[in-house]
């Protein structure tokens, strides 16, 4: 339903993704991990069309939407004219649908989403681009500056979305805890180039990955026991 | 190539007629006017819709002066100093603003210049100065539009092997480093508060000097000499032949102003209507803006120049490299007029760091 | 006192005119971050449009001023696609651009219209309050002023593309994100800055005579109103531009008409100055 073939994309001279090719299905969700400046964000903003290609392809079926890296609400409207506008391309510009999805929103409607605080703003960005009723959703670092309890939370409503609607999803995350728990496959980038691919458990299980991304050694259990329940729930949802 | 200028320029009136030899002044004039826009445009980066207030000021010195019995000379010389003076002081608060406001400002202060003008008595009023006596000392006096030509260009290769000089020189290259980005320049422990105030005093210096010769030369001053137009004649001149390039201010003067000779000479055929020659003028000054900006930001010239310099054995004209940031780098110029962080003497606001 | 009265009323009438034009760089710059230098060459051509309505159309009064008012929009239409239509002009660079339009303009409107001052007249008649007498015509003005100054309100706070165009303000990458073509929204804005333009053209040249070249002094009030609320506020603009208009209009009257605009400018000058320190003290 998504899909790059030998994606190449420069910014000036700096070639941040360099040769891509990856897939997401129908109803899949799929994580994109890699470390800070490996071109995750120019990755899925190429995919969202924001930014040209150098050369490679795209293929997009169905509809897209795309929470950006940092959220980039508009400040200075309320939170309810935030969500409408998610809906530019869209038909029903009511955001009531998203309060029953997301129903911490509702509360906050009338209030400038400048005044919100970190969660509740990556809430009504995932909420903008929900609004969209996209098939296939993009999240860049849904974990940004939250903490972990809101973070379990989003996830949660992520999964539910997708156990309820068949919503795909592209995860991207520098938790990659998260992000392999979230999703049943994932891909690894570095340096603008996929390194590792694979089932989520596979990956999981490959030192490289582990030394890299989950921090052997480190206790991975402890990281697992701050996240865990919420997000171990989702990933068997996920799958069933 | 400039001692080929030196050479052309001091033969060239000689074979001009009188007609156009005062055309040939004028170019010159404006010419000296436009390196120093040019200077502040490209250089330093800095936007003046306004230039020809200078040019107004140093004119008036050397008018007021002059009838008040100095001796043209002095008042030549103070006619540059004065114009370099009110620029260093009106610079100190003006300079801080960017982008746009700049642009503004200075148009504003132009406007504001020439209405104190119209409503002073001592300076002429509305109608101005006529008779004001021609350049001399003592009862030798220069009569003859050939001196005047002389003089002009013997001024203009000053100017341009003064500020071709400048540019080479480490301000200079400073203030290259400035154009493109101040915030830069700032890091690299450029004074770049005192830069901007040096080259918007010599460009208005620069202005001043031909606002004093054009005066004597042509014998009269009024507000209506100088107008806004003049200013935005000074800004095509500049922009024509690419930003911050002496060479392209100078070819820039001498292509509009050759340019409006002919459509002076077009518009005023027999059988056209009398307003035709302003009508065209306008319309070149328009379109040549739109058309440059829009197509080739860069100007024409780099480009040409460019080709020049890769001929075999061939030097790149220190400017050319950075003929193109100037326009591109407007952006970040106005972008930095919404939270300016830049204290009055140049150093980073605390803030500043912290945000970094 | 009735004389007082009279430099108020005209003063808010020209200060809503200024208001106006300033509003049109306000909705412009909201958008693009572009000065539309040409702003006030959009009021000129209006009224010039409307005054060939009037006299070789024959066209009815308030049909005439309409189709200036049109004409104004899509000439604002026509000046964004030149001033922001090319992909990577930056906005110091359209300000240059639109610069050069509304010189290029002067050719157009002398061709048409000649070189001399042209006026028509408005609301004919006049009405007397403490003692002052009043053109009909300034009512008028502030009238339909503060109407279309309501009406724009409405637009960009109550209407989803009004809002559109506020999010392009607020956040142009987000606005991208949700999939507003923010070059599209630009566009619109000019559009939107040629008919304030134009409003202000056919209110005011009754009241102010209007020549080729009068674009500059209303460029500069209006810029001066904008500036008020930072060129991103309709309100202030509305504010900067009656304070504006009044202070001029005293000046004018007590002082020395030939004054009005130092003050105006030297007004315009300082308070740039002040918002630039105060973005020093703030930051
Ligand atoms: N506007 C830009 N111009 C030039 N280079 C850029 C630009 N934006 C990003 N880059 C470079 O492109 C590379 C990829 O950046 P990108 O933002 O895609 O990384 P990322 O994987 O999202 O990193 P992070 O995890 O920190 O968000 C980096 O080397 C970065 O420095
Ligand atoms: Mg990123």
């Amino acid at each position: 339903m998504l899909s790059a073939t030998d994606l190449v994309v420069r910014l000036g001279s700096v070639t941040a993704v360099d040769g891509v090719t990856l897939s997401v299905e129908r109803g899949e969700m799929v994580a994109l991990v890699g470390p800070n400046g490996a071109g995750k964000t120019t990755l899925v903003k190429a995919l969202a069309g924001l930014v040209r290609p150098a050369s490679g392809t795209i293929a997009v079926e169905g509809r897209l939407a795309y929470v950006p890296e940092g959220r980039h609400l508009f400040y200075d409207l309320s939170v309810e004219d935030n969500l409408s506008l998610g809906a530019w391309r869209g038909r029903d510009r009511n955001p009531k649908r998203i309060y029953e999805v997301l129903p911490g929103l509702a509360g906050l409607a009338r209030r400038r989403a400048g005044t919100l605080s970190g969660g509740q703003q990556q809430m009504v960005a995932v909420g903008r681009a929900l609004m969209a009723d996209p098939e296939i959703l993009m999240v860049d670092e849904l974990s940004l500056g939250l903490a972990p309890i809101v973070v379990s939370d989003l996830a949660d409503h992520l999964a539910s979305l997708h156990q309820r609607h068949g919503l795909a999803l592209l995860l991207i995350e520098q938790n990659a805890r998260l992000a392999f728990d979230l999703c049943s496959r994932a891909y690894v980038l570095e340096n603008g180039h996929i390194v590792a691919s694979g089932s989520s458990a596979e990956l999981e299980r490959s030192e490289q990955v582990r030394r890299a991304y989950l921090g052997v050694g480190s206790t991975p259990s402890k990281v697992r026991s701050r996240e865990g329940d919420s997000s171990e729930s989702a990933r068997r949802d996920g799958s069933a | 190539m400039i001692l080929l200028l030196a050479a052309a320029s001091f033969l060239l009136p000689l074979w001009l007629s009188s007609a156009n030899l005062t055309v040939y002044i004028l170019l010159g004039l404006y010419a000296v006017t436009a390196i120093g826009l040019s200077l502040l445009m490209g250089l330093a980066g800095q936007v003046s819709l306004g230039q020809a207030v200078f040019f107004a000021i140093g004119a008036y010195t050397a008018a007021v002066l002059s009838l008040h019995g100095l001796s043209t000379v002095v008042a030549l010389v103070l006619a540059p100093l004065l114009a370099a003076a009110v620029a260093a002081v009106v610079g100190v608060p003006i300079l801080r603003l960017r982008g746009h406001h700049l642009a503004f400002a200075t148009l504003a202060f132009q406007l504001i210049v020439l209405s104190v003008i119209t409503n002073t008595p001592f300076l002429g009023g509305g109608l101005g100065f006529t008779a004001v006596p021609g350049l001399g000392i003592g009862k030798a006096t220069l009569s003859s539009s050939l001196g005047y030509a002389w003089l002009t260009w013997g001024l203009t290769v000053v100017v341009m092997v003064v500020t071709l000089n400048l540019i080479r020189s480490r301000p200079g290259r400073a203030l290259r480093a400035l154009a493109t980005s101040e915030a830069a320049a700032e890091s690299v422990g450029v004074p770049v508060v005192r830069y901007k105030l040096a080259v918007f005093a010599l460009s208005a210096a620069y202005a001043g000097v031909a606002g004093g010769i054009y005066v004597f030369f042509i014998g009269y001053a009024s507000p209506g000499s100088f107008p806004v137009e003049l200013s935005v004649e000074l800004v095509v001149m500049v922009v024509i032949f690419g930003l911050g390039s002496v060479w392209g201010a100078l070819f820039g003067a001498a292509g509009i102003s050759v340019l409006m000779q002919v459509l002076n000479q077009v518009g005023t055929l027999h059988g056209m209507p009398q307003y035709m020659p302003t009508l065209l003028s306008y319309a070149a000054y328009g379109l040549i803006l739109v058309v440059i900006v829009m197509f080739l930001p860069a100007g024409v010239l780099p480009g040409l120049r460019r080709l020049w310099a890769r001929r075999p054995g061939g030097r790149e004209d220190p400017m050319s490299r950075q003929i193109a940031p100037p326009i591109a780098s407007l952006r970040s110029l106005l972008r930095s007029t919404r939270p300016k962080t830049t204290r009055a003497d140049g150093t980073p606001s605390p803030e500043q760091t912290r945000r970094q | 006192m009735s004389a007082l009265v009279e430099y108020l009323i005209s003063g808010v009438a020209i200060g809503c005119g200024f208001a106006l034009v300033g509003s049109g760089f306000v909705a412009i710059f909201r958008v693009t971050e572009v000065i539309n230098f040409a702003q006030g060459t959009f009021a000129v051509v209006a009224g010039f449009v409307a005054y060939s309505g009037l006299t070789s159309a024959g066209a009815p009064q308030g049909v005439a001023e309409a189709l200036g008012v049109l004409a104004a929009g899509a000439l604002g239409l026509a000046f964004g696609g030149a001033a922001i239509g090319r992909k990577h002009t930056s906005p110091l660079a359209s300000l240059v651009i639109t610069l050069g339009l509304a010189v290029t303009a002067y050719a157009g409107e002398i061709a048409i219209w000649g070189d001399q001052p042209i006026s028509f007249s408005g609301l004919q008649g006049d009405f007397v309050l403490a003692g002052a007498h009043l053109l009909r015509q300034y009512l008028l003005v502030i009238g339909v002023a503060l109407l279309v100054l309501l009406g724009l309100g409405v637009f960009f706070t109550r209407t989803y593309l009004g809002k559109g165009m506020t999010a392009c303000a607020s956040n142009r990458f987000a606005a991208e994100v949700v999939g507003i073509s923010v070059r599209r929204m630009g566009l619109l804005s000019f559009a939107l800055g040629g008919l304030l333009g134009g409003f202000a053209g056919v209110l005011l040249i009754p009241i102010q005579p209007l020549s080729f070249n009068s674009d500059i002094d209303l460029a500069i009030s209006g810029f001066a109103a904008a500036i008020f609320g930072g060129l991103r506020s309709f309100e202030m603009a509305l504010v900067g531009g009656l304070v504006l208009g009044v202070a001029e209009s005293l000046v004018g009257g007590y002082v020395q008409a030939s004054y009005e605009t130092v003050v105006a400018l030297g007004g315009m000058l300082l308070l740039m100055l002040w918002q630039a320190r105060r973005r020093v003290e703030l930051a």
